[in-house]
């Protein structure tokens, strides 16, 4: 992480000064590596990078001291399957970065990824927030996330089948569950490592990855 | 069952001390169990906002005889579920029911429990009634603590109609006990 003084008051931005940085973030990624900015994004400038490089462009955004993009808010999954008028992969993964040393300023970064083959490159050892943010976009699109340490549901059940968010889901199709969902195979290793000794732990429920993928399907 | 007739009683009496006190027994059971009801919240959302009004002075829930909430299922029977219940929470909520002891009440509170409410989705049950009996439902989103008190009353009208031996015959049919009709 970059060394600054967030004790100090930042310099209010203005709508001039933000798109400036956000071209200076821009250039300065475009000089490491390969990025295209998203042609079909009309709200907000976001950039469009191989999900082979995504380990590398966040490792510059967060490590490069004059951008400062130390908080990461979010990841989100897009599924353009009734998208008018698009063309392209089927999913993306997008990254939304905020510095908290430029006032004002965000960054957004995309990855393209198809149906055939669902898998992206965790950042959970870069951002440790990006741990429960690439497990929902899991649970709710089905994307695999590369190197993952607990890759699993976050807010649907285990034995939800399929993946609630995707277009092809029919979004009042039901389903009946049997049992509760402990959730608790963190809280059990965060007090195995502390030393504690667990009399009862709760079993862990993980479906098969076969399943799962079969389930998304429909 | 006709509704139990009012409780005639001649009460023992220094002035009369051999008198006896004569009474149908559903009239008894009921006149106690409808007086005395022990909730259990399964407070999900701002339904149960309104309940806590409820059970303060101003409403004052504890003269329909409510006076406790119970927090275990094991101690209460009156399950009162205000709020949202996800597929989730389904077999949770069910396994609550299941907890309580005969005789149960249920009531649903408010447009979300009751039916679903708006959030017709993936993960919502549309109403509890999918996985548990419910005695009375409550509209309103959320409800008034008026429209609970009128639930409690309706309740206790249906708790005072029900039959002891009746229903003790039909649990004891379920057990499959061999009973002459």
């Amino acid at each position: 992480m970059s060394k600054f003084d967030y004790t100090k008051a930042l310099v209010p931005s203005t709508p001039e000064s933000r798109e400036a940085n956000l071209t200076k973030v821009f250039d300065l990624l475009a000089s490491r590596l390969r990025i295209v900015i998203d042609p079909q994004e009309h709200c907000a400038k976001s950039a469009i990078v191989d999900r082979s490089l995504l380990h590398t462009a966040v490792t510059i955004l967060r490590d490069t001291p004059e951008l400062g993009f130390d908080l990461l808010l979010d990841i989100v999954g897009i599924d353009y399957l009734n998208y008018l008028d698009h063309q392209g992969p089927r999913f993306a993964v997008v990254y939304l970065f905020k510095s908290l040393k430029v006032s004002g300023q965000r960054f957004q970064l995309k990855v393209l990824v198809d149906e055939e083959d669902l898998v992206v490159p965790t950042i959970s050892d870069l951002y440790s927030i990006a741990d429960w943010a690439e497990r929902e976009v899991y649970d709710q699109f089905g994307v695999r996330f590369e190197g993952h340490p607990n890759l699993k549901r976050l807010l649907n059940h285990f034995e939800f089948v399929g993946h609630p968010l995707r277009k092809d889901y029919p979004a009042t199709k039901r389903q009946w569950l049997s049992t509760n969902d402990p959730m608790l195979d963190q809280l059990e290793a965060r007090l195995k490592h502390n030393g504690f000794e667990l009399l009862d732990p709760v079993p862990v429920n993980t479906p098969a990855v076969e399943d799962v993928i079969k389930g998304s399907r429909q | 069952m006709s509704k139990a007739p009012n409780i005639p009683a001649v009460l023992p009496s220094d002035t009369n001390p051999l008198s006896f006190m004569s009474t149908s027994i559903d009239a008894v059971i009921n006149w106690g169990r409808s007086n005395s009801m022990w909730p259990f919240p399964f407070a999900t959302a701002c339904c149960a906002i309104e309940f806590m009004s409820l059970m303060s002075a101003r409403y004052d829930f504890a003269r329909f005889g409510t006076e406790f909430m119970r927090f275990t299922p094991r101690q209460s029977d009156l399950l009162l579920v205000m709020g949202t219940v996800t597929y989730k929470q389904a077999p949770v909520l069910r396994r609550i029911y299941e907890q309580m002891a005969s005789p149960r009440w249920v009531i649903a509170a408010g447009a979300c429990a009751s039916t679903g409410g708006f959030y017709d989705c993936y993960c919502t049950v549309p109403g509890i009634d999918q996985i548990i009996p419910v005695d009375v439902y409550i509209a309103g989103c959320p409800p008034r603590p008026e429209a609970y008190i009128e639930a409690a009353m309706q309740l206790q009208a249906k708790i005072k109609d029900e039959s002891f031996m009746t229903d003790r015959l039909a649990r004891l049919r379920d057990r499959g006990e061999d009973l002459p009709a």
